[in-house]
Parts: structure tokens; sequence; C-alpha cells
């Protein structure tokens, strides 16, 4: 079991605009414990990954992302293309190189 | 020639123009040739020769006219007979509907509704195609329903020239079959996910900005009639239940956006109308399914969307939606796309552009503008400097120093709101003087209006 856990993150549909306009990041997780040492958490699930996101990639308007311990309304997560719904939400543990993405949902036309 | 009576002249002739097609039109219906509609055997006499070998129900003109897609299997005879008994309503003439409906109006599908209570603008015209240059000012509903029936005389084309909303969305939409969201803005897109979901009509969904699109079908049922209970798929609230906050959310005016990308999303929201109304199956519609669609790196991804939510407002079995409501509340924001002008500065840190000129005059005077790079690019003040807003955080410093050093300084950006948040936000910071920071009211399209009609307007 490699140490660290590998994922690509994505941000699209304005997102990115947070992220200092970088729509794909390839990142590299510590252990949870090591990250996380209050935390209860014994493995990475998105819950934790919008905190670790929040502390490292994150450049502005935390509020225009985050809402509570989740994303905010009109913020899509997909979970190797399929809508994180289907996994349980902030409750899904991250696998080696998943691939999770948030869309701001477009209004324009 | 004389401008004004050559355009009077060329406004005279587009009305008898119109007067004409009209008449031309009731004429045509009259002979019959115009209704789609096939007698009850199914059969037609369009040429009064009997004993022509034609097994289906299509009329030659029909046959001719669409066989190129006929010949596709997925659509056929059965498929063509259904596209022209077919009634789609397009919600927004824009740069969504214009390209959903030439291909919906080329298909041949029965009746159009075209709803938009907007105007056409000089900005329109880069993608929304159905607009000429000589169709500004006039309603889009209007323009695009003119133009369409340039395109195809033997269907039906109505414009809505009105402001979709809760207290006429029902009654129009109840005439059709299909909805297409071609609209800009998210009120809209609430009111039309519970006119579909009260009405049963499902809502094909596009949208798009600067160099992104995204497009799914929401509310889709499954016509079958041995299944007690048809599949029903996700509806928009079952994706969004909660609108975003408004300071999220973009628009074509304010973050701009590429002709094609809408042209791409609009014809691709033509094709699933085309597929829906022919019959094709759920597994073949992006039902429950998401196209996004990114223009910059040219990719498309269709991801999977969830089922529909057990415990939604509008569309589940403990639904308490019952009714429309008011859309522009729900999501504080109103049902178009145009800027609001907010009031976060006291009057007195307020100045219009005539004051601006002689401010300029004197010495020491700083004019920021805060408008974005390209803006910036695009036109500007001589003598202004550019600190865009979305850049101030990093630049602030800078700004600040610059700011001491100057006996006033005026901010301004495009229209008078974003200047005042800089203002605010030097005022705050600065510890004397805060009486020479103020800002420009009605930005530069006021300077554009008042002092320098030369300048452009955007």
């Amino acid at each position: 079991m490699p140490e660290t856990l590998k994922l690509q993150i994505n941000f699209s549909g304005g997102a990115e605009l947070l992220f200092d306009k970088i729509k794909k990041h390839n990142i590299e997780l510590p252990s949870v414990r090591k990250y996380l040492p209050d935390s209860k958490a014994e493995k990475w699930t998105i819950r934790e990954l919008l905190v670790w996101i929040k502390g490292n990639l994150l450049k502005e308007r935390p509020e225009l992302f985050l809402q509570g311990d989740s994303v905010r309304p009109g913020i899509l997560v997909l979970i190797n293309d399929a809508d994180w719904e289907l996994f349980g939400e902030l409750e899904y543990e991250l696998q080696q190189n998943d691939n999770i993405m948030f869309i701001s949902t477009l209004h324009g036309g | 020639m004389d401008l004004i009576e050559l355009e009077k002249e060329v406004e005279e002739l587009r009305r008898l123009l119109q007067k004409k097609e009209n008449e031309l039109c009731l004429l045509k219906q009259n002979l019959n040739i115009v209704s789609p509609v096939l007698d009850q055997n199914g059969s037609h006499s369009d040429t009064g020769v009997t004993g022509t070998e034609t097994k289906g129900t299509l009329p030659k003109w029909a046959i001719e006219r669409y066989s190129r897609q006929i010949l596709v299997p997925e659509i056929g005879v059965k498929g063509q007979e259904k596209l022209m008994r077919g009634r789609v309503l397009i919600v927004g003439a824009g740069g969504l509907g214009c390209p959903a409906g030439v291909y919906l109006a080329g298909a041949g599908v029965g009746e159009l509704g075209l709803v938009d209570y907007d105007a056409v603008d000089i900005t329109n015209i880069h993608r929304q195609f159905l607009h000429g240059e000589k169709m500004q000012n006039i309603s889009k509903a209007d323009s695009a329903a003119r133009s369409l029936r340039s395109i195809n005389s033997r269907i039906k084309i109505t414009a809505h020239n009105i402001q979709l909303s809760a207290s006429n969305a029902l009654e129009i939409a109840s005439r059709y079959d299909v909805i297409l969201d071609c609209s800009d803005n998210v009120p809209t897109r609430y009111l039309l996910n519970d006119v579909s979901v009260l009405t049963k009509i499902p809502l094909i969904s596009g949208s798009a900005l600067k160099m992104e699109g995204q497009l799914t079908i929401y509310g889709y049922r499954e016509v079958d009639d041995k299944k007690k209970e048809p599949y029903t798929g996700p509806c928009y609230r079952c994706l969004f239940p909660s609108p975003p906050p408004p300071e999220a959310v973009g628009s074509c005016s304010a973050n701009g956006v590429s002709g094609p990308v809408p042209g791409t999303i609009g014809c691709l929201q033509a094709l699933e109308a085309i597929k829906l109304l022919v019959g094709r199956n759920r597994e073949s519609l992006l039902v429950q399914r998401m196209l996004i669609f990114d223009g910059d790196d040219m990719t498309f991804r269709t991801v999977k969307l969830r089922s529909r939510n057990d415990r939604c407002a509008a569309c589940s079995d403990n639904a308490t939606l019952t009714e429309l409501i008011d859309y522009e509340a729900l999501c504080s924001m109103p049902a178009n796309d145009k800027e609001l002008d907010l009031h976060i500065l006291p009057p007195e840190h307020r100045i219009g552009a005539t004051e601006l000129v002689q401010q300029m005059n004197k010495p020491g005077h700083l004019l920021v503008d805060v408008r974005s790079e390209n803006e910036y690019q695009m036109c500007c003040i001589e003598g202004a400097v550019n600190y865009p807003i979305d850049k101030l955080e990093k630049m602030f410093e800078e700004l600040m120093e610059n700011i001491s050093g100057a006996s006033r300084v005026t901010f301004i950006c495009r229209r008078g709101n974003d200047s005042q948040v800089a203002a605010k936000l030097a005022m705050e910071k600065i510890e004397k003087n805060r009486e020479k920071i103020q800002d420009v009211e009605g930005g530069l399209h006021a300077w554009a209006k008042y002092i320098d009609r030369d300048f452009p307007v955007y």
C-alpha cells in the first residue's frame, strides 16, 4: 500500500476561477492521520478532501465553493465521471487514481 | 439621399414584405399544403392523381423535402410523421435558441413556439444568427420567427413576445410536447423545471458560457403502458435542490461567450428534441446523463447523473410543489441576464461623468479602472490605470501606495458596480482623507453617453 493517494482534481464551469484558473490538478494526499491528526478519519473521503482543497488549492472566496462541510449549491461533484450521489456523497472513500470533478452549473445562453 | 428618409422607406418596405408574406402563408394554408396533418385514414391526395404507388402516408412534398433524414433508419417514415405532428417550445431566442430553432424548423417539426421578452441588440449577433443587423431593437421572438419562416414555410411558428413567468408559463407550455430551455438566467431555469414537472412535458436543458457548455434532459418519462410505474428521469431540482448564490452566477454579458459554444449546444438540443419526438428510447437520449463540452480543450464528456430524488420538492411522490411560485424571489435574482445598479457607496462619494472631466484636469488626480485586463485593452480613458477587481487582493498594497500620493482618486468600471466595491475597499483601508475617494456613477457607459460618443459601449 503506498503511503500517498494520487488523485486528479478537475474544476470546470467557472469553478476553476477560484483555483487560479487552473482546471486540472494532479495531487498527492499524505496519510489522512498525518494531515488531520485531530480528526477521527481513518481514510480519505470526499469530506476530508474538501478540507484539504480548502487548505491547499482554494485561492479565493471560499464561500463560492463551500457551504458548511459540503460544496455550495450549484456545484455538481463527479467521481470518475459519475454523480457523487451514486457513491454516498461526502462519505465516499477515495481510491488511488480517482478523478474528482467539481462542475459549476452554467446558466447562460 | 437623406438617411432618415431612406430608413423610413426600408421600414415601409419591410412592413409591406411582411404583409405579403402573411398573405402568401394564408393562401397556402387555404390550399391545404401548409398543414402537415394527415386525414383520418392517414392518406392524402396532394396531386389529385389516383393510383400513384405511395405505401406511406407522407405527401410527395414531404418525402422530397425531408428525404435525407427519412433515409436515416433511426428516423424513417414513422419518425418523420411524428416530427410533423410534433410541437416544440423554445424558451430564449438567443445563442442556444437560434441553432436549435434552425434545425427543428429544417426537420419539419410541425409547430415551433419561440419565447423571448428581449429585443435584438448588436452584441447578440455574433452568436444569435437568426437576427441580422437590420433587426436591431426588434423583438427577438419576432425576428427569430421571421427567419425561421424563411427556412420552412410549411410549419407553424408562433412568436411569444413576453417574459415567461409563473402567471403565463403553464398556459403556454401546455400547447407543446417538448420544452427547450435556451434561457440565460437561473430563475427561468427553475421556472421551466417546475413547468416541466407539473405538465409532465420533458425539458431539454442547454447552457453555455465563455468556452463551456452543458446539456441534459430533465423530467423524461418513459411511455410504456404495460408498466404500472413508468420510469421518470431526474428533474433540475433533483440535482440542484437550492439555487446558487447570485454572486457565483456568470452571464454572457458579464463573462462573455464564444459564439460556436452555445451554437454547438443548441444544435445538440435540437438533435435530442428530434430523437425524443421520434421516440428513441431512454438509453439513447441524454436522460440521467449530462454532456459537458469544453470548447477550449475540445473535449466532450458524458457523465452519469443520479436518478430521481425520492425527496425532491418538485417531482417526487412527496413533492411539496403544487403550483408555480415566485422564481425571482426563490433565486434572489432577476429573470434576465442584465446587470443591476448597485448602491454601495454613499451618494457623496459618487460623481457623474461630467464631473470626472473637471477633476481629470486638476493635478494629482488618479483614475483607477477596475475592469479586467481584457476589457481595459479593448478601450479605456486615457490616463487611467488598470487594477482589475479580481486581482485587487494581490495588487492592493501597490494601489494603496498610488492612492496615498494622489490628491483625488476616482474608481471606474463598465457600469458603476465594481467601481463601488473597489472604492469601498480602499476607503476602509485608508486612514485619512477618505473623502478624496469616489467612483463614477454609470461607469464607462455614462462616459460614452455624456462625454465621448466615440467610446465603445459593450
